[in-house]
């Protein structure tokens, strides 16, 4: 990818700390002015490889490159990428003004030129009139837009993001993410998202990329990681998800399997490319696509039995137990004929729900 | 009966404290008596105070006092700071040592500590005199004050000093315009400490101050070995509000950094009218 239209160049970067591998050989491509997070569970990697971008971790081997630049032996403040810490750090003897203003006056810039770019940045976060407030004045939301200001009035190339939602509650979490979702559209700069939340990833991001071990599993927009997950590991880290266990008896031509499932039988199933005749797989299909039905003789159906109903509002998740392959959850949008705790149903998917992955050596 | 409730206990409170602080108050009547030999109250007078004041001996004592005070908590600051500030990004075991070192001088009788500073002082072929006296009362009052540094650093949000040097500044800059501001006001509690130990000290000023003037304790005590007069009340007095003073500015700069970060100084203004 050229240099124009890649923002963050990560070449097979590594981080070891003492014996641990925090981060293994990652290739990474962040594109200008898209919203990419990256996500992943606690002690994946994802953190050290936004420290490791903003200069704090110097990776043990490989190449950093943002805007096209290396930066790999660059110290972070001669760096053009600003960081929203996850505990904010703001500098509690300076009022929010103060604060916004450090990159700006760090860079020595004419005093008229801070005086306006501040004013503008404080406007874009809705915090005017509260120039004069220090940090421990304010609230945790908007400490946090006092966080995105200062970063952001740098007009950095990259702005990183470790996990700035982190500590609000649910509401407050659901209306930044679309605060932020605007300010990345109305800044255009790059923002590089780190957080363990895979719903908040998907609901802002143009591409996210699941990292688990230090090691990166797939990147992809949403739909696709969600839809076409490449391994076990993503299908159940990006959703919640039923895994059927099975077999590739031969391949369709590109991503089109015949399987046998245990417990189910012979499907046609959709998969990650190169899976080999006789591979063992695992077979996902996610609760919103299982169907199911209260006769349960149906053919091509998995007997099962209903063991818990938990009503969500819109939907509802039904927990089941099958002979045949195990626990099963279902999500139904509640319709007119509801199952109940205990009843006998059949379950059944389509062929284009089912996705098939590899499994995990 | 509640036992906190009990005549008992309150006769023991009251004689306990009688105890500790009934001398005081003796030094600072007696500090006023006419009688020149303290054996009675014989009526009020100020001219003690006056003659104390105006004694070359007790002028000198407490002249060498104050430089060795200043100089001593500088260095044990200087000391104190950096060693400080190594530790915090220092390994483990590292640190573990560090905090021996700083706890033994604590912790060591300082008639040990000073004994071994006069042979070392001897051996090296150090001059005995005010400098001695300075690095002594250094050795001494430094773990204290970092003790006090370190209290503050354990606080401090390393993710401060990243943000500084993310939004561009050198370590330089990142130091001077957040991790010494920050630490600005144990600086200050830990210099106060410093300069009050130094202030009040007998057994390392008197091992290592050899023929020159002595600091104002060695100046009260041989006066008290020739004789007690009120003089020595009125020196007394005039030392322990300057030693309260001092103490009291230690503390309170030390609790106001301690919301420093937590609340602005205006709603600290707002809480001490609340009170």
């Amino acid at each position: 990818m050229s240099s124009t239209t890649t923002a963050i160049t990560l070449d097979a970067v590594s981080k070891s700390f003492g014996e641990l591998v925090a981060v293994r050989e990652l290739d990474l491509d962040v594109r200008r002015g898209e919203f990419f997070s990256i996500i992943g569970p606690s002690g994946c990697g994802k953190t050290t490889t936004l420290r490791m971008v903003a200069g704090f971790e110097d990776p043990t081997s490989g190449t950093i490159l943002v805007g096209g630049r290396d930066v790999t032996r660059i110290r972070p403040y001669h760096r053009s990428v600003n960081t929203v810490f996850q505990s904010y750090a703001l500098f509690p003897h300076l009022d929010v003004w103060e604060n916004v203003a450090f990159g700006l006056r760090e860079a020595r810039r004419p005093r008229a030129e801070i005086a306006t770019r501040v004013q503008e940045a404080i406007k874009l976060v809705q915090l005017e009139g509260r120039e004069h407030s220090r940090p421990s004045q304010l609230s945790g939301g908007q400490q946090q837009r006092v966080a995105l200001a200062r970063a952001i009035v740098n007009r950095p190339d990259v702005l990183l993001l470790d996990e700035p939602l982190g500590a609000l509650d649910l509401k407050l979490r659901a209306e930044l993410q679309t605060q932020l979702k605007d300010l990345h559209r109305a800044v255009g700069i790059t923002f590089c998202y780190v957080t363990h939340d895979q719903g908040e990833a998907f609901s802002m991001s143009d591409r996210v990329a699941v990292m688990n071990a230090g090691v990166l599993e797939q990147v992809g927009a949403p739909e696709e990681v969600y839809r076409r997950p490449q391994t076990g590991f993503v299908a159940d880290f990006v959703g919640a998800s039923n895994r059927l266990r099975g077999r590739i008896l031969a391949a369709d031509g590109e991503g089109r399997y015949r399987a046998s499932i245990d417990g189910v039988g012979e499907r046609r199933v959709s998969g990650a490319g190169g899976l080999a005749q006789g591979a063992a797989v695992v077979v996902v299909v996610r609760p919103e696509d299982l169907e199911l039905s209260v006769t349960p003789a149906e053919p091509g159906g998995i007997a099962a039995t209903v063991v818990d109903v938990a009503f969500l509002g819109a939907q509802r998740t039904v927990r089941l137990e099958s002979p045949a392959v195990g626990a099963l959850v279902a999500s139904t949008s509640g319709g007119a004929r509801s199952v109940e705790r205990g009843s006998a149903v059949g379950v059944t998917f389509r062929d284009e729900h089912s996705w098939a992955v590899p499994v995990a050596v | 009966m509640n036992i906190r409730r009990h005549p008992i206990g309150a006769v023991l409170s009251a004689l306990v404290i009688a105890f500790l602080w009934l001398p005081l108050v003796v030094v600072f009547i007696g500090s006023f008596d006419t009688n020149s030999l303290l054996t009675s109250w014989t009526g009020a007078t100020g001219h003690w105070y006056s003659q104390a004041v105006n004694d070359p001996n007790v002028r000198a004592g407490f002249e060498t006092t104050l430089v060795i005070a200043v100089l001593s908590s500088l260095l044990s600051l200087a000391i104190a700071l950096t060693g400080a500030l190594w530790w915090r990004r220092a390994p483990g075991r590292a640190r573990l040592i560090y905090d021996g070192l700083v706890y033994s001088r604590i912790v060591v009788p300082e008639v040990v500590f000073a004994s071994a500073l006069f042979f070392l002082f001897l051996k090296l072929h150090f001059t005995l005199g005010l400098p001695a006296i300075v690095i002594g009362h250094a050795v001494l009052n430094s773990a204290y004050a970092t003790l006090i540094l370190q209290a503050r650093l354990i606080g401090l949000d390393p993710a401060l000093e990243e943000a500084a040097a993310d939004l561009g500044a050198t370590p330089w800059r990142a130091f001077r315009r957040v991790t010494l501001i920050a630490l600005m006001p144990a600086i200050i509690a830990a210099g106060l400490l410093a300069f009050t130990f130094s202030l009040d000290d007998v057994v390392t000023s008197y091992f290592l101050q050899g023929t020159s003037q002595s600091p104002l304790p060695i100046v009260l005590l041989g006066m008290i070995r020739f004789r007690i007069t009120p003089e020595i009340n009125a020196v007394g007095v005039f030392v322990m509000l300057l030693t309260v003073a001092l103490l009291s500015l230690a503390v309170t700069v030390l609790s106001t950094a301690g919301r420093l970060g937590r609340s602005s100084r205006r709603s600290r203004l707002v809480s001490l009218y609340e009170r």
